[in-house]
């Protein structure tokens, strides 16, 4: 077998460029396509990345837990208490990058102008410096300082609607544990900048003054938790719901199903992509070759009067196709990896801000390198093309010499 | 001496009913060791069909070929394969050559075939050119040959797994007289020094002149059959 490599080798190589113009149409077909599913694969999960990373980075986190029934009616009458010790052991494990604890709950804030909703956010400023990207997002005063700090801290559309800024003073509402209205004036000490949604529902304060503004103990709304990057999101999830089964424990995926479904499908898209591009690398392949076989069938019917047997004559037209589209796909990889790294400085979307805040996703994309997306794409386009270009070597092995030789091509 | 080929009432028709073509009529034929054949006769008279069914190429609609001592119609499509490989050697008009390979990887190509070990490959091939006359031009490729060249190097790949007959069809009829000539020098030199068996179809006068048989056909049937 190794002899019969040696000799095919060389040769199926050099019938390749017998026909320079067609081995070059099939070089490009295969490298570009596997070029686009590489690139897509990269701009996909890219994309993926930094909507996680955008979302989940604002609020969301990995997942969070809360008292049962919260995420269904987030009012003072949910929440829950501090982490018990089993709950704070799991918290604490290896598998868990950070966490906090936060006191959400529904309201309105008051300007001198107008009235609007709003999530009255109380939260530990320290720990959430480490969770989300909310505190590195404050664009004008400052961020809070400790959980007792009772400035509050505003989106800059919510500011702007409401007709205020840093200094000023907004009246914050919202059901009182006796079920009154609580009603307290805080000063603007800040303002951030984020996707509009989050600008104009979330305003933030220290988590004892949120508590104590609605007359709570040590209550809360919700634990955030953040997970290393290749973090077991479910089986460490897991564990917290073992530590705690009467809480309500939700991944982001639970918590953010646009995101999630974002996530799924943008996985699956790269696969009819990859379909889409194989079928039309796969009619480009079967007809280039189907005209190499055609064009050569005196000589395949010669190599079958000299005795070469069909399933020689097949391996012979496998090795030219293993050989074209493996070029191919190495060229495709080649251009895809430098094609990535190219842009691995990010791909500046900003001039597309508001679409790309629908979609959940940052302003700039920075591509990646997924060395096993690439050798699994390589090898799939690789094996597939010589699967497809089997039919054409078969019709070569199976020639009659003597039509074959006095057929005119 | 016992016959390297037998043809027993072998007839070849192509279509059925009124469009049947009987390419072949009732052939019996031997061929003996170190015959130097020829196979004559006009256009149409089954010249190039009879050396298909002895080279294995093709099979008789009725009748029995048998070529060194196998019968044809026995032999599934891996086995004639086979016997084509080690027991038939084929020198075409056109020449047919690999045009990617030298004359020197198109005669090593049928040795490769036959599971000959690399070592000896190169000597065989380089044995066999020199033979035909051909020293020193193993690594031109046919497209670098003239048509006498190339048929020379063709008829040193027929002849270099030593097969039991070589066939020829019309082999000088793409040549120029000199080439030709050549040609048929070199294959009956060969057949003199070496004994091996041609049978050669061919409308050349040149080549029948050396041939010490002569078979005539006319209409798919054996017209002649003479001996010089």
């Amino acid at each position: 077998m190794n002899d019969t490599l040696k000799t095919f080798t060389p040769l199926a190589w050099r019938n390749l460029w017998r026909n320079s113009r067609r081995t070059a149409i099939t070089l490009i077909v295969v490298s570009v396509g596997l070029w686009s599913i590489l690139f897509f694969n990269s701009f996909l999960n890219a994309w993926i990345q930094s909507g996680k990373e955008t979302a989940l980075g604002l609020l969301t986190g990995s997942g969070q837990i809360h008292a049962q029934g919260y995420m269904d009616d987030p009012s003072v009458e949910k929440l829950m208490a501090p982490p018990n010790p089993a709950l704070t052991a799991a918290l604490n494990a290896q598998g868990v990058k950070d966490w906090t604890t936060r006191l959400a709950l529904p309201g309105v804030v008051q300007s001198e102008y107008k009235t609007l909703p709003v999530n009255i956010v109380g939260v530990d400023p320290d720990a959430e410096r480490r969770i989300s990207t909310i505190p590195g997002r404050v664009s004008e005063g400052r961020y809070l300082t400790g959980p007792e700090d009772d400035g509050i801290v505003l989106g800059l559309h919510l500011a702007e609607r409401l007709k205020t800024g840093l200094g000023r003073r907004v009246i914050m509402m919202s059901q009182n544990t006796d079920g009154t209205l609580a009603e307290q004036s805080f000063d603007v000490v800040g303002l951030f900048d984020a996707d509009q949604g989050t600008e104009d529902f979330y305003a933030f304060t220290g988590r004892r003054a949120a508590q104590l503004f609605v007359g709570l103990n040590d209550e809360i709304a919700q634990i955030v938790i953040t997970l290393p990057e290749n973090g077991d999101l479910e089986a460490t999830f897991q564990t917290f719901r073992d530590a705690a089964p009467e809480l309500d424990t939700r991944t982001w995926k639970q918590l953010n199903l646009l995101l999630a479904s974002t996530d799924t499908y943008m996985g699956m898209f790269i696969f009819i992509w990859l379909g889409v591009v194989f079928a039309l690398m796969a009619i480009g392949i079967i007809n280039t070759q189907l005209m190499a076989v055609f064009e050569r069938t005196q000589e395949f019917g010669l190599l079958r009067a000299l005795g070469m047997k069909p399933r020689l004559v097949l391996l012979m037209v496998t090795i030219e196709s293993a050989l074209l589209i493996g070029a191919g796909v190495l060229l495709g990889a080649v251009l895809g990896v430098l094609t990535i790294w190219s842009l691995s400085g990010g791909i500046d979307l900003s001039s597309f801000a508001r679409a790309m805040d629908m979609l959940q996703s940052g302003e700039i994309i920075y591509l990646k390198y997924h060395a096993d997306g690439i050798v699994l794409f390589s090898l799939l386009i690789w094996v597939l093309g010589i699967v497809v270009a089997l039919w054409p070597a078969r019709r070569a092995s199976q020639c009659s010499p003597v039509e074959a030789m006095t057929r005119k091509t | 001496m016992d016959p390297i080929v037998t043809c027993r009432g072998i007839t070849k028709t192509y279509g059925s009913g009124e469009l049947a073509v009987h390419a072949l009529s009732n052939v019996d034929l031997e061929i003996m060791q170190g015959d130097f054949a020829t196979l004559a006769g006009p256009s149409g008279s089954g010249k190039t069909t009879l050396l298909n069914m002895i080279g294995a190429l093709d099979l008789p609609t009725t009748g029995e070929v048998i070529v060194d001592g196998q019968a044809l119609s026995t032999l599934s499509k891996g086995q004639l394969s086979e016997l084509r490989l080690r027991k038939i050697g084929f020198v075409f008009q056109s020449y047919n050559l690999i045009p990617v390979l030298s004359a020197r990887e198109n005669i090593e190509f049928v040795l490769e075939l036959q599971d000959c070990p690399a070592k000896d490959r190169r000597s065989r091939a380089m044995e066999a050119l020199s033979d035909v006359g051909l020293h020193g031009m193993e690594d031109r490729r046919p497209g670098a040959m003239s048509g006498g060249q190339q048929q020379r190097v063709a008829v040193a790949r027929a002849l270099v797994s030593r097969p039991a007959i070589v066939l020829a069809d019309e082999p000088t009829a793409n040549l120029d007289s000199e080439n030709a000539l050549e040609l048929v020098n070199l294959m009956y030199r060969l057949n003199q020094e070496r004994g091996t068996t041609f049978l050669m179809g061919t409308h050349d006068a040149r080549v029948m002149e050396h041939s010490k048989r002569h078979i005539e056909l006319l209409d798919g049937k054996i017209d002649r059959d003479t001996r010089s």
